[in-house]
């Protein structure tokens, strides 16, 4: 008798996640169609590429001699509210009209010790770094 | 028939449990495939996806719930300027890019590529980074 009270409960909570699951799948409908074109990725340029490897590795001395001062301060509100970068990643480039923008995201701490993300793109043309957002 | 009662009452809260504990089982295996980008899924944020269409649609309305509170003098402000660019045909919108994203915790960010037809005819090209958490934009640049 209590084996079978067992499985019977066993079997209704089984019921109630398959519900639920069900249930999510019905309520979570995903992104909304996007009504415009989006354009087709590319590789990441070289010269973004260095770029973010010298802020991983945490080499100003490198940064400063591919970033001219305006970008470099908008490296650094870019990079708000983090100070201590952990790791860069990149996460896709889209050309348009020879008009490229590589974007990465930054994981770190922030100077309360917080993990935080945060997202920039660099712009590149002619195989150079000439913006920052 | 207090035995019926009790066996009925307890099968509706092992069901209710389990229930619950589906949904967000599968909210969290949802999360997972999509921050990781298994089986096709880009990792875009549907709400940042709502926000940007709203952005580029010029309708505030839209996406007044999933940003951060503003004043009543923001957002009419904000009204106000979405109407006159609506019935200027300012802006015209030329594609709109998910470049990609990642989380950590309860922070994510996503990252877009908007194109943009100005009303003199120059286009413009520039990304969009949205930081998500708690359910709303919190950070736009």
């Amino acid at each position: 008798m209590n084996e079978t009270k067992a499985v019977a409960t066993l079997a209704l909570f089984a019921v109630g996640i398959l519900g639920g699951v069900v249930a999510h799948t019905f309520l979570d409908r995903g992104p909304a169609e996007n009504p415009y074109p989006a354009l087709p990725k590319v590789d990441e340029p070289r010269a973004a590429h260095d770029v973010v490897a010298a802020v991983g590795s945490d080499d100003a001395q490198a940064l400063s001699r591919m970033l001219d001062s305006t970008m470099l301060t908008d490296l650094d509100t870019a990079l708000q509210p983090i100070v201590d970068v952990r790791t860069t990643k990149f996460v896709g480039a889209v050309e348009s009209e020879g008009r490229l923008l590589s974007a990465y995201v930054v994981t770190g701490k922030t100077t309360e010790g917080i993990d935080f993300v945060v997202g920039f793109v660099l712009r590149v043309s002619n195989d150079q770094v000439v913006g920052v957002n | 028939m207090v035995g019926l009662r009790r066996l009925i009452a307890g099968s509706a809260g092992t069901l209710l449990v389990g229930l619950f504990a589906g949904f967000v089982l599968a909210s969290a295996v949802g999360v997972f495939i999509q921050d990781s980008g298994l089986f096709g899924a880009s990792g875009e944020s549907p709400i940042a996806r709502a926000y940007m269409l709203g952005l580029l649609q010029r309708d505030p309305n839209s996406i007044v719930g999933i940003r951060p509170n503003q004043s009543i003098a923001q957002r009419a402000a904000e009204l106000q300027n979405a109407d006159s660019s609506r019935t200027t045909a300012s802006i015209q919108p030329l594609s709109l890019t998910y470049i990609g994203g990642a989380s950590v915790g309860i922070y994510s960010v996503h990252i877009y590529a908007v194109g943009l037809r100005t009303a003199q005819g120059v286009d413009q090209f520039f990304p969009l980074a949205l930081t998500v958490y708690g359910g709303k934009v919190q950070r736009s640049e």
